[in-house]
């Protein structure tokens, strides 16, 4: 009976790091594709347009691989990717100066399920993103990485450069005003 | 409690179609192409908006400066003008109208008008420039 072929243990984000750092584009190419998604959705939370998040996606992991010598591992590579996402959407923002919202029918587009409960949903995430924008930065990162991440406060305070307790705060404000919003 | 819930649920959602219909291999190809292109596009991160504004504002505030020194030089040999633009001359006192003409009658020197210094200028010429300056 032949034997099966060892499973590879997978490579860490460190060692891709440093082997892009190496010369070792494979390593880079790796990364996009084990953190682009949540990166994504991230970016889409905080309230990114679906037409410009490959853009923004991009944005990120050039700006990330570019200054990778400033990551000290205080984070999660993914965590830190995350608050220079965060940064690259507000300068975006900033050029584009404009509304901030992932239109319904873009929800829409999704074939699956009822078409009625998709609707429905959509609104909800619609009117939820809305309040998003309209929390100070700081609330709607902490309450990102919290609530959609699931990241601990101790790992979102050392990406956001701020205390566990502050984090906690700055989570809290963000779940009271979203919660008023959308009752 | 059930609103929390609610929070959650759609925190779990939030962004999930967008990232699905995210093509990752063309990501990845296109943040490799960019990074090969490379240092050009780093050397050019300096220059944005903000860096941009502080430059033109620098521009301007040198430039307003040297334009300002240069008409303040250029009209100190003559700066015995005694009404400051925009003034009627009807306000004048009969002793600043006389002040006046003389000044008008005296040859005007081209040869390094540019040059002269305020030193050369009396008492009441150089009380004149600080109206003319202040008016």
């Amino acid at each position: 009976m032949p034997q099966a072929e060892p499973v590879a243990a997978p490579v860490s984000d460190a060692a891709l790091i440093a082997a892009w750092q190496g010369g070792d584009e494979q390593a880079a190419a790796e990364l996009v594709r084990r953190h682009a998604r949540v990166l994504a959705r991230f970016l889409s939370g905080a309230g990114a347009l679906e037409a410009d998040l490959d853009d923004l996606v991009q944005d990120t992991f050039i700006r990330a691989f570019r200054s990778v010598g400033k990551f000290r591992g205080q984070c999660q590579f993914r965590t830190w990717l995350l608050t220079i996402g965060g940064n690259v959407l507000k300068d975006a923002a900033r050029r584009a100066k404009r509304a901030k919202l992932v239109p319904l029918e873009h929800e829409l587009q999704a074939t699956d399920g009822d078409p009625h409960e998709r609707a429905v949903a959509g609104e909800a995430e619609g009117r939820m993103q809305e309040c998003l924008r309209r929390l100070p930065r700081l609330q709607r990162e902490v309450f990102l990485l919290r609530a959609q991440q699931g990241l601990e406060y101790q790992e979102i305070a050392a990406a956001l450069g701020t205390t566990p307790g502050a984090a906690r705060v700055h989570y809290h404000h963000a779940v009271k005003r979203l919660k008023e919003h959308l009752r | 409690m059930k609103d929390e819930v609610r929070l959650q649920e759609l925190a779990d959602r939030l962004g999930t179609a967008a990232a699905e219909r995210l093509d990752l291999e063309r990501t990845a190809r296109a943040v490799v192409e960019r990074l090969r292109a490379g240092p050009r596009a780093e050397s050019w991160t300096w220059l944005q908006p903000a860096w941009l504004r502080i430059a033109a504002a620098a521009i301007l505030v040198i430039g307003g400066g040297l334009v300002t020194r240069a008409v303040v030089w250029h009209r100190a040999p003559g700066s015995a003008v005694v009404a400051p633009v925009g003034e009627d001359v009807t306000d004048l006192t009969t002793e600043q109208l006389r002040e006046a003409l003389t000044v008008l009658d005296q040859p005007i020197s081209v040869e390094g008008a540019g040059d002269a210094g305020v030193e050369g200028l009396t008492a009441e010429e150089l009380r004149a420039l600080l109206q003319t300056l202040e008016g």
